[in-house]
């Protein structure tokens, strides 16, 4: 949920100020020249879908800048949205490598750029740099910690002010990169929220207006500051 | 984009053990010789959540118990089978233990450490590749089972009880 874009999207990754801080992206040279010559740069707009869930899996895509909603559609067409990937993120990962239809949906929630590898290509350059598939590895892992985290958020909050100030912290951390102040861009709205926070709209509502009075947090704009994130976290025990 | 026709999700099955740790002589002497055997009892820890993962576990005998625990509330997420493999994204990824494994039988379980594995990985790719495969194919099976949590919870309306314990989206489902 972090609001850091930068103003001017990497046109190749050679040249990626960014590298550095991505996960996935921080090769050596070696692996980084092999890197930048597979797959294509591709630029989405807010609302442009990148896969959708049953689509077989043909691509990997990397973020290199943007926010991307990965959700999920019940039968009765309920959406459940299960976290907002950022830059850096590598989304339909485990489906390519597992072989299997792509399990959730990826919708981009601001204009995107995502750097998209067929699988095979992805694959055989998973299998000539042994960093590239350790870090795809950590992408994997991370990946189901997210799942693992999400089921627990949801099992073991109680009250739906728990599982929202659960959201926000969780938000917060990822943003604040060691930081002492915890401020990040909210990207969705309180219906897309109230979906990850398994309550209703009018719940993220009301409780981010409580939240707000009791100053644990200030909300400015689409930028949410945590004050006091221990009497968040006291709600969430 | 090309407009992909849509398929039903299945859940990704997991692969026999023996293909998936089978690797040429000399890997295989190096994993069977740090390989180390944990027997526990009914009710030992055998690791704690949040702790350092040392290796990658493999279920020889017993049933263990898997379980999440946050401050004073503790859920549990499943058992183990014999050929599970246990903490395969502690292994890979970040190296800390996801959850806490409790025995709920005596048995006993294989242990291969993570330097042993760091080394195998090495010097055999393929075995390296097939692990990755597998944590990919436990990711899509988590993917699969927490849908069908939300899903649950959702019906219930309002997720006001914690979800039970099968709900969960954990570990291998079965290598059997």
């Amino acid at each position: 949920m972090a609001g850091l874009h930068p103003h001017h999207p990497p046109e190749d990754c050679l040249n990626c100020e960014h590298r550095h801080l991505r996960m996935f992206c921080n090769l050596t040279p070696e692996a980084l020249q092999d890197y930048d010559g597979i797959g294509i740069m591709m630029s989405h707009a807010r609302g442009a879908k990148l896969f959708s869930e049953g689509d077989p899996a043909r691509n990997v895509f990397v973020i290199c800048f943007g926010q991307v909603k990965i959700s999920s559609t019940s039968r009765d067409g309920k959406t459940m949205i299960l976290k907002i990937a950022a830059p850096g993120d590598v989304m339909g990962l485990s489906a390519v490598l597992a072989n299997v239809p792509h399990e959730v949906t990826a919708e981009a929630i601001e204009p995107c750029q995502v750097k998209t590898v067929r699988k095979q290509e992805f694959v055989d350059f998973l299998g000539r740099h042994g960093i590239a598939s350790m870090h795809a590895a950590q992408a994997l892992s991370g990946e189901y910690l997210t799942v693992f985290h999400d089921a627990k958020r949801l099992a073991l909050s109680g009250s739906a002010a728990g599982r929202l100030a659960r959201l926000l912290l969780d938000w917060g951390k990822s943003a604040a990169n060691g930081k002492p102040e915890i401020r990040f861009t909210m990207a969705l709205t309180h219906e897309e929220i109230a979906n990850m926070a398994g309550t209703s709209r009018e719940t993220v509502t009301r409780l981010l207006n409580q939240f707000r009075r009791d100053q644990w947090i200030v909300i400015k704009g689409s930028s949410l500051t945590i004050v006091k994130p221990d009497q968040l976290e006291s709600l969430t025990a | 984009m090309q407009p992909e026709a849509k398929s039903e999700i299945g859940e990704a099955s997991a692969r026999p053990l023996a293909e998936l740790l089978s690797c040429p002589p000399p890997i295989a002497s190096l994993l069977n010789a740090s390989a180390q055997c944990i027997v526990f009892d009914t009710r030992d820890t055998i690791f704690q959540q949040g702790a350092e993962c040392h290796g990658l576990y493999v279920v020889v005998s017993g049933q263990l118990l898997r379980k999440a625990e946050r401050l004073e509330k503790r859920l549990t997420l499943g058992t183990t089978r014999v050929g599970d493999l246990v903490e395969l994204a502690a292994t890979l990824g970040d190296g800390r233990h996801t959850y806490t494994l409790v025995a709920q039988s005596s048995g006993s379980l294989l242990m291969l450490p993570m330097n042993a594995l760091a080394q195998a990985f090495h010097s055999y790719p393929p075995l390296r590749m097939r692990l990755l495969e597998e944590l990919a194919r436990e990711v899509s099976r988590a993917y699969v089972s927490c849908r069908a949590t939300r899903l649950a919870g959702i019906r219930r309306h309002g997720f006001k009880s914690p979800l039970v314990a099968s709900d969960l989206p954990l570990g291998p489902q079965s290598n059997d």
